[in-house]
């Protein structure tokens, strides 16, 4: 790394964190003025006691490590199933017709429907615990990183393809060592957007009742208009998805490390 | 010591025919039988023969858009003739094996594995031991002057270094027939110098039957046994010539020599008119 290299990233990272020092000192400011109600947009300080409360007695008698890991649980769980399945249908339908053609149509007529929209019917055929909702998000997921690995696994090159078969390669390393590392680009991307979406989709999932999980806690909150609580539930889970995010994409720069470099 | 040109050298001639060892004294290793191929019912060519022996480099010149890369997909398998065979060994060609190495134009190199890996992958895919790769790729690095850099991924490389990377993994396969496709025509006139005697080095010590693509009449003087000029493939007809130049071939002072020149020109002519 050159010396303007190291330059441009401290600048880089400097602007990074003034921007959301930023947006938090006009929020300070704005609310310092009194200008807006507090019940609308309370102040750091307020959101701040009321982490702290809950930190210590919890939110509605569970814990908010609970509440925390609760969401993460099921994100987690998710996440994990809907990326592995999604990847390995994804990429199979990108280099067997047969299997694209199975999949096809169902997975495009499901793809449009809004997952709120699939709320009722869960609760009808799965009820309103656990399952209705890693479902939800499983679906999710499923789908983004299906559509990502499909592309892909299409995006290898027909040279590589032809190297690998004319050095004896068979069906199954091909697809292990040609098609997936080509497909890995993409995956990963596939991943970021769909962790991002999960994320959106537990908050929904929580209104399927239940007594725990982030969601749930800013659900709640806001239908007793305890703003502050509202407001501290929003922050942790924006910032599990800071954390998440930022964490794939080390990842992806590590795994991915020939990306854009040919 | 002459260059010969003949027009219409089409099924392989006779035993026995007049200088020296042809391709048909020997058993062919590669050989089309009247091979005719169209896309989409578009022909590109029809009626093509020719024999190739063992050890033999047969050069490929010919306009662009003529077939070359064609004939070279139907010899690695990777297309099938729509008229007529095309045979290694005596056999049908059935698909792509390891038997055939191909080096690409743009290398096509895996760019998620080291040169090493790259190097090793047919012995990866034949499930030899781990050792056993790393000995190959390390000997196959340092047979193109590869030595030290096993451990780089593809994009650290130069475009040249790139080539001799595509080249290693082919010779790893210990291919039977190497097939080559304008492996050298982005590549700067020193380095495609050096590595043309590379290629001959490697064909003399290998014995490797190479089919080598080129645009360069240069190129095909200096590296081939004999040159197929392919200007009329539609009608199943293709010019060949003989190259004549003195051993050892990886000689780069074979440039200069009276025969190449003569040669060159006599190309230049068949190919203008
Ligand atoms: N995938 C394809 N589908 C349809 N036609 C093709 C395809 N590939 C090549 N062709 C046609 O086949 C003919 C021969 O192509 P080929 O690639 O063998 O030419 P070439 O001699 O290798 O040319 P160049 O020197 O430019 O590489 C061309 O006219 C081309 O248009
Ligand atoms: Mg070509």
């Amino acid at each position: 790394m050159t010396s303007s290299d190291r330059r441009a990233r401290r600048q880089y990272w400097a602007v990074a964190i003034l921007s959301p020092l930023a947006i938090f000192l006009l929020w300070v400011f704005v609310t310092a003025q009194g200008a807006v109600p507090a019940i609308i947009l309370p102040s750091p300080a307020a959101v701040a006691t009321s982490f702290l409360d809950m930190v210590q007695r919890g939110y509605s008698g569970v814990a908010l490590a609970t509440h925390v890991g609760a969401s993460l649980w099921r994100v987690g769980v998710a996440f994990l199933i809907g990326a592995a399945l999604g990847v390995a249908v994804g990429l199979l339908r990108g280099r067997i017709p047969v299997i694209d053609a199975i999949f096809l149509v169902p997975s495009e007529i499901v793809r449009p429907i809004p997952p709120l929209g699939l709320i009722p019917l869960f609760i009808l055929w799965f009820g309103i615990g656990e399952l209705s909702k890693i479902l939800l998000i499983f679906i999710a997921v499923f789908l983004i990183m299906m559509v990502n690995a499909q592309a892909g696994a299409r995006s290898c090159a027909v040279d590589s393809l032809r190297a690998a078969q004319s050095m004896g390669a068979g069906r199954w390393q091909i697809f292990r060592f040609v098609v997936l590392p080509s497909a890995l680009p993409q995956i990963m991307t596939g991943l970021r957007i769909a962790m991002g979406t999960a994320l959106t989709i537990l908050v929904a999932s929580e209104l399927l009742g239940g007594d725990r999980g982030l969601g749930f806690l800013i659900l709640d909150a806001s239908s007793f208009f305890r703003t502050t609580y509202v407001f501290a539930g929003i922050i942790l889970i924006g910032l599990i998805g800071l954390i998440s995010d930022r964490g794939i994409a080390y990842l992806s720069r590590r795994i991915v490390h020939w990306e854009g470099r040919r | 010591m002459s260059a010969t040109a003949k027009g219409l050298a089409l099924v392989p001639e006779p035993a026995g025919h007049a200088d020296g060892p042809r391709a048909s004294a020997v058993r062919p290793v590669l050989s089309f039988e009247q091979v005719g191929f169209d896309y989409d019912g578009r022909a590109i060519m029809r009626d093509v023969s020719f024999a190739i022996a063992p050890g033999e480099l047969v050069a490929v010149l010919g306009p662009s858009g003529c077939g070359k890369t064609t004939i070279l997909n139907m010899v690695a398998g990777f297309l099938k003739p729509t008229a007529g065979a095309a045979l290694i060994g005596g056999r049908e060609i059935a698909g792509p094996g390891p038997d055939r190495g191909v080096v690409f134009q743009a290398a096509a190199l895996f760019d998620w594995m080291t040169v090493a890996d790259n190097i090793a992958f047919s012995l990866r895919c034949a499930g030899r031991p781990k050792a056993e790769q790393r000995q190959v790729a390390s000997e196959m690095a340092a047979l193109v002057g590869l030595s030290g850099v096993e451990g780089l991924y593809p994009y650290q490389l130069s475009g040249g270094m790139r080539q001799r990377v595509g080249l290693a993994r082919v010779l790893a396969a210990k291919p039977k027939v190497m097939l080559m496709d304008e492996p050298f025509s982005a590549l700067d006139v020193q380095t495609r110098e050096v590595l043309q005697e590379e290629v001959l080095r490697i064909k003399e010590r290998t014995g490797c039957t190479i089919l080598f693509v080129t645009h360069s009449i240069d190129e095909a003087v200096f590296l081939g046994d004999r040159i197929f000029l392919l200007n009329d493939l539609k009608e199943g007809r293709f010019e060949e010539f003989r190259v004549d130049l003195p051993a050892p071939r990886a000689n780069g002072e074979n440039r200069l020599h009276p025969a190449f020149i003569r040669l060159r020109e006599a190309i230049y002519r068949q190919m203008r008119h």
